[in-house]
């Protein structure tokens, strides 16, 4: 009895998790086959968005008029970011509040597009408000603007927060990527 | 062997994610990059694939266009999508990559190439790769490199690569796991044991290692116990945790051991204690059979009569709830409570189930539930019903952006005899002469240096004056007035003088702007010319192309769908065929106890039948 009985608990110990080992070959060909199957319809779905994010984006941004906004930021020591505001020519265009973890995809190297919209040709003012905890943890709130020009191209501004370790304060710079 | 190999499987399931994370800050030279890193980062890997590959398309990766492609490699291969991956690194090698790509593109191969059984390939692969990887993906490397040794039975090679590991990685805990394991299976007992001796006894700062930990105690044991060894077995048995998940097999091991070394007292402390805990474990049913085993060895019959009859009972009680259970998994709830319990924003390759549903047939599925095969099928299913909900979105906007296409065309349709008309109202060719004409007059003032045809409205009427009085003066001379009119004019002709060169240049000016004007105005004619044959072609460029994706789109909708109805019933189907494997043991269960009681009672008949003697 203690040998047939410590059988079956042996059974149990190196069994467990083994179900899929006990398949017959029809079985297992089965997985297979869904498996793949799955595996095409997923990469077809995958270059399916590619496709429709492409067009929704010629569609709604042409690329004369296209304006994108980023924000990236570095290691955030002097200012934890909690929210920006973007105004183009004194009209609000965007509001945003982060989360933890679009934070730390940021800290990471993560750059967010914050805006994509549409502007005519010619001379615009951008105007970027970021509020957050400055050094010390004190409440921050900081400004910056630019005038630029926008073409028949897209346009592509960037704004980075970055740790100005020298005055131990945050600086907001505005890039314009060409 | 298969136990190890799942836990490794699913180690590298995680890995590449990992040691991805272990990269601290990428330097970003290009905003659209970073944009797809941001998605990336949050786990949103599905957002992170698309954008990349929508970017890719655009073309405006540059200067991290191979980075980006490796990342679509990577999030690929996590994806389940084998194949595209494998196509990726290889076209990735084969153009060149920089050395760093280049290496993680044969990491990537050789590891698809591993998982798919291709050992030769995947060994090629992996003796390409020169320098060290970034992050923890050297220690993956390496111990994917010591999985492929042990494929080849080359244990001393493997040892010697994962001695090399960093001794506090996790990734070497695993690595030394499945070696012992590998080695005790091929019959080099004692090299085995020493690797999982080691394993046993090392310090576990997290609960991962200290599973790890347990599962080498029990391994061991059991392995010692297969052996007619029970002391030695006892030794590794008392280190595994009282509260881990692998306490049961302990407990149950270790009565096993005290009733091999004949000590039946001692082996009932902990199969009693085991036979109070939940009855849907294994180790605790077959407890149910031990204890009254033990009391029959003691010879308290009764006590063990009792104790098969109470095991019967929960028995019937198990397999009736095992019955209710299978029938639940057939109606298909149980794939939809998983996921109920475990929700997410997107699929990705790390969502793995972290809280059984709560529902009476988990209860059973625990082993299953974690194993990494049904996991997989399981996120398999989870991506389907990501993708359903996907496509039905774009289905939607599609209809939007149709409607959108219609109105823009009529809109325009409304607009442009309107705009036509106004261009034609603007009369620019009349506007046209007239600047000629002015540039005409003003290149005769200059060759004329005619001071006067600049002359300002009050100068101007001035000028009339003068020369009225010039007319009086010649009908009725006067020396006095003639006088005073030279002075007057020479005045006036001084001024003029004076002010010309400026006024020239602002004539100049001014023609200048009207000329830009008009070669603005001329530009506007040639581009709504243009639009007037090109906005209708672009309308219906859109138009086609929203109609091919909104096709695509509903053709694959019912694809996804029915594939996902399908991987449902394949999970079902998996857990019935669990549940029923449970059901089987639990009646092989009740035919030992019936059996036993049987024995009891032949033997109490039999003693009887003596005693009457």
């Amino acid at each position: 009895m203690l040998k047939k009985c410590r059988s079956v608990f042996l059974f149990i110990a190196i069994a467990t998790g083994m179900v899929f080992a006990a398949d017959d070959d029809a079985k297992t060909q089965n997985r297979q086959a869904l498996d793949t199957k799955i595996q095409t319809l997923k990469q077809e779905v995958i270059e399916l968005n590619r496709d429709l994010l492409a067009l929704e984006e010629e569609l709604l941004f042409p690329a004369n008029t296209q304006v994108a906004v980023f924000l990236s930021m570095d290691v955030g020591t002097l200012f934890q970011l909690d929210s920006v505001q973007v105004k183009f020519d004194n009209t609000v265009v965007a509001n945003y509040l982060y989360t933890e973890r679009e934070v730390q995809a940021l800290y990471r190297g993560g750059v967010q597009r914050l805006y994509l919209g549409n502007l005519r040709s010619g001379s615009h003012e951008l105007v970027a408000v970021f509020t957050g905890k400055g050094p010390h943890n004190r409440d921050y709130r900081r400004g910056a603007t630019v005038t630029f020009d926008k073409a028949t191209g897209p346009k592509y501004i960037e704004l980075q927060i970055r740790d100005e370790t020298t005055s131990q304060q945050p600086e907001f710079r505005v890039k314009e990527w060409q | 062997m298969a136990g190890p190999r799942l836990i490794l499987f699913a180690a590298l399931a995680i890995v590449t994610v990992a040691s991805v994370r272990a990269d601290e800050r990428r330097v970003v030279k290009n905003p659209h990059f970073g944009q797809v890193l941001f998605e990336f980062y949050q786990d949103n890997y599905f957002s992170a694939l698309t954008r990349v590959m929508t970017e890719q398309q655009f073309t405006r990766l540059a200067p991290h266009a191979e980075e980006a492609e490796l990342l679509r490699g990577g999030i690929l291969l996590s994806y389940g999508a084998h194949q595209e991956a494998g196509r990726i690194f290889e076209r990735l090698i084969a153009a060149g990559a920089g050395p760093a790509t280049r290496d993680r593109a044969w990491f990537y191969l050789a590891k698809i190439r591993y998982q798919r059984g291709y050992i030769e390939q995947a060994e090629d692969a992996i003796a390409r790769v020169e320098g060290a990887l970034p992050g923890e993906l050297e220690e993956e490397r390496r111990l994917l490199h010591a999985n492929l040794l042990m494929q080849r039975q080359q244990y001393q090679k493997a040892v010697d690569v994962l001695q090399r590991l960093p001794p506090r990685s996790d990734w070497a805990a695993y690595g030394r796991f499945n070696l012992g394991v590998a080695l005790v299976r091929v019959g080099e007992r004692e090299s085995g044991v020493k690797l999982l001796e080691e394993l046993g006894r090392a310090r576990a700062p997290n609960e991962e290692l200290a599973a790890l930990k347990d599962k080498a105690n029990v391994a061991l044991a059991y392995a010692f116990l297969q052996d007619n060894q029970p002391a030695r077995a006892k030794a590794y048995l008392q280190r595994v945790r009282l509260n881990g998940l692998l306490s049961n097999k302990a407990l149950l091991g270790l009565g096993w051991a005290d009733a091999a070394l004949d000590s039946h007292e001692r082996a009932l402390v902990p199969w009693v204690e085991l036979a109070h805990r939940n009855a849907v474990d294994a180790a605790v049913q077959e407890s149910l059979l031990a204890v009254p085993y033990a009391y029959g060895k003691l010879g308290a019959y009764k006590q063990s009569l009792d104790s098969y009859e109470a095991a019967l009972v929960t028995y019937a009680q198990e397999s009736n709830r095992l019955d209710q259970a299978i029938t639940a998994i057939r109606e298909g709830k149980l794939v939809s409570n998983i996921l109920r319990a475990n929700p997410a924003d997107e699929a990705g390759w790390f969502w793995r189930m972290q809280n059984p549903p709560d529902v009476p047939e988990a209860r059973y599925l625990t082993q299953l539930l974690a194993s990494h095969d049904f996991q997989e099928a399981l996120k398999n299913y989870r991506d389907l019903r990501f993708l359903e909900g996907n496509l039905a979105h774009w289905s939607q906007q599609m209809q939007v952006y149709r409607d959108m296409v219609a109105n823009r065309r009529q809109a325009y349709a409304e607009r442009l005899p309107r705009v036509l008309s106004q261009e034609r109202t603007l009369g620019l060719e009349r506007l046209r002469t007239a600047a000629e004409s002015r540039a005409g007059e003003i290149a005769r003032i200059e060759r004329e240096s005619d001071s006067a045809a600049l002359a300002n409205d009050k100068e101007r009427a001035l000028l009339d004056r003068l020369e009225r009085v010039q007319r009086a003066l010649a009908a009725a001379p006067d020396a006095d007035a003639a006088e005073k009119f030279r002075r007057y004019r020479g005045l006036l002709s001084w001024d003029l003088s004076v002010q010309y060169s400026e006024r020239l240049w602002e004539a100049k000016k001014e023609l200048r702007d009207v000329e830009g004007l008009l070669a603005q105005a001329d530009q506007r004619r040639a581009a709504l010319k243009q639009a007037q044959t090109e906005a209708p072609r672009g309308f219906e460029v859109f138009a086609q192309r929203i109609e091919a994706l909104r096709a695509n789109i509903e053709r694959m909708r019912p694809a996804v769908a029915q594939a996902a109805h399908a991987q449902e019933q394949y999970l079902g189907e998996l857990a019935a065929d669990e549940l029923s494997q449970q059901r089987e043991r639990i009646a092989a269960y009740v035919t030992q106890a019936r059996f036993a009681v049987a024995q009891i009672y032949d033997k109490a008949v039999r003693s009887e039948e003596a005693r009457k003697e």
